[in-house]
């Protein structure tokens, strides 16, 4: 029987992975050969479900081949692990239709939105009055700061982009380098947007990375967040699903 | 006019009101040991803080917005500061022996700002604004504003550009709002309290320095709530209240009012105060002192008078 650290260390394993095929360190990822050479299934699948669209990276921001047999082993993540349907889980509903508008953008096949249904409207991301708590969302939300998914949450950091600079100026005071890493990688995407910031992303995202960006999560969302501070050519308005 | 939300100015009322109940009650607390000469062994003890209420009352006093009876403490205080500085004349003597030394101006500055005159001593800081040495005296530039703005107050008017100096200090580079430290926050503030002649002129605040105090003060003033910095993060408020467009949060001014005892002591804290009065006296005072001027610049900016 799995564990929950066997999942955890099994989402780092993949975490780490992605990390290579971005940087180039590492071969391309290949969801399916992941989950096959695992020697624990069901961790390697848990562990396509928690990245997510993060498990997506590569395919997304570098062009690695995502074959017809990665996006089975995505589907078989949801039935192995389904979608959340309680409201409480906003959040987590959010980041499922986000891996799936991906998934099926890139694997070109529409039906595969479905592994998720449409989160609820959250109009109250708009209210950026407890800001403090807004950017924690948010944090939580980073997965979908990346190429080719746009809406509401995006609209929300358009227009919060002050909000999400005091939160991470506020996380890297805190010390709490987590949080301060996943609103870096929102202000790199707002940079790549073309969202004027009141600070400066890259010296923010250098800094945390010699503090706090030791964990394979921390360093993928770094990598992610050094993608669109390295590159402005690529509009992410582009690549809209 | 300027808007600070009514619920500040009732914290605010609270706090400046009782804070100076407070150093007005406890002043013999904060006296100079007998016999103290101008050549003290550690002037950070008594000397010091017998400035910091001296300020408190000043700005009182300048700020007219206090009660009757509250104006009649602040001048009693005050009236109690210049004779434990024996008229003067220890301000004077100090200043003499030290020529390069910038606490006595900065020490006689609130007293010349409500009327209190040393005649000896207006001749020699006048004297002492003419020199070279004086004005090259290698300060921190956070104090060079310090010694700029008490000169400006007792009308010596020299020369010193206060833009050039801002520019020198942390603020004035306007750094990465996430690299800043306790001290640093310190340094920040007394900038702003200089530049701005202690809330009273807002606009002595470089408008670039001005947004960029306002863009970043909601987070310092959270991280150091968070830890119960309470000294700093009245400071902070200040600095809010300094702005041309003030930053005054109502939870933060509550946050403090509801610290402070009712006998209006603020602690600096978040550790236990202790029972011992003169410890809570030396523990205390400085963070009382900044809650009495904070309060009574929020109440003149909401009154309008600048």
């Amino acid at each position: 029987m799995s564990s929950q650290s066997e999942f955890a260390a099994a989402t780092d394993a993949l975490a780490v992975s992605v990390l290579g095929a971005l940087d180039g360190t590492g071969d391309a990822v290949q969801l399916a050969r992941y989950v096959d050479d695992a020697s624990d299934t069901l961790a390697a699948l848990a562990a396509v479900r928690v990245l997510g669209a993060d498990a997506l990276s590569s395919h997304l921001l570098v062009g690695d081949p995502f074959e017809a047999q990665d996006a089975a082993v995505v589907a078989k993540a949801f039935d192995s692990f389904p979608a959340s349907d309680v409201l409480e889980e906003r959040t987590v509903a959010r980041r499922d239709w986000a891996t799936a508008q991906l998934l099926a953008r890139l694997a070109g096949d529409d039906t595969l939105r479905a592994v998720a249904a449409p989160p609820a409207d959250e109009t109250e991301l708009a209210d950026t009055v407890h800001w403090q708590a807004w950017c924690v969302r948010m944090a939580q939300l980073a997965p979908l700061a990346t190429l080719g998914l746009d809406g509401p949450v995006h609209d929300a950091a358009r227009g919060g982009a002050l909000t999400l600079s005091r939160g991470m100026s506020r996380s890297i005071l805190r010390r709490d380098f987590p949080t301060a890493v996943r609103l870096i990688r929102w202000l790199a995407w707002l940079h790549h947007d073309g969202t004027p910031l009141p600070l400066d992303p890259a010296l923010a995202a250098e800094h945390v990375s010699l503090l706090g960006g030791a964990g394979p999560r921390a360093a993928l969302d770094l990598a992610i967040a050094g993608h669109f501070l390295r590159r402005p050519d690529t509009d992410p308005k582009a690549a809209r699903a | 006019m300027t808007t600070i939300p009514e619920p500040v100015t009732r914290a605010a009322r609270g706090m400046a009101d009782r804070a100076l109940s407070w150093l007005h009650a406890h002043r013999a607390l904060g006296g100079l040991p007998p016999d103290t000469t101008e050549t003290m062994a550690d002037p950070d003890s008594v000397y010091k803080p017998l400035g910091e209420t001296t300020l408190a009352a000043s700005l009182i006093l300048r700020d007219g917005v206090a009660g009757p009876g509250r104006l009649v403490a602040a001048r009693s205080l005050m009236d109690f500061t210049w004779e434990q500085f024996r008229g003067g004349d220890m301000i004077y003597e100090r200043q003499l022996r030290h020529t390069l030394m910038t606490d006595p101006l900065e020490m006689y500055a609130p007293f010349y700002r409500c009327g209190y005159r040393h005649e000896g001593l207006d001749r020699l800081l006048a004297h002492r604004a003419r020199m070279r040495s004086v004005n090259s005296v290698e300060l921190l530039p956070n104090r060079r504003l310090a010694a700029a703005n008490a000169a400006r107050v007792v009308g010596l008017g020299h020369a010193e550009d206060m833009a050039a100096l801002a520019g020198a200090t942390w603020l004035g580079a306007t750094p990465e709002p996430w690299a800043i430290n306790w001290i640093t926050a310190y340094a920040m503030t007394h900038t702003v309290f200089h530049l701005t002649d202690w809330g009273a002129d807002p606009d002595g605040l470089p408008p670039e320095l001005a947004a960029y105090v306002r863009t970043w003060l909601p987070v310092w003033i959270d991280v150091w709530r968070e830890v119960g910095q309470w000294d700093l993060v009245a400071e902070l408020l200040i600095v809010g209240a300094s702005l041309p467009d003030p930053y005054c949060a109502a939870e933060d001014w509550e946050a403090v009012a509801a610290l402070q005892h009712e006998d209006g002591l603020v602690p600096r804290d978040s550790d236990p105060v202790d029972d011992d009065p003169q410890r809570r006296f030396t523990d205390h005072q400085h963070t009382v002192v900044v809650t009495a001027v904070a309060g009574s610049i929020a109440l003149a900016r909401a009154a309008g008078r600048r």
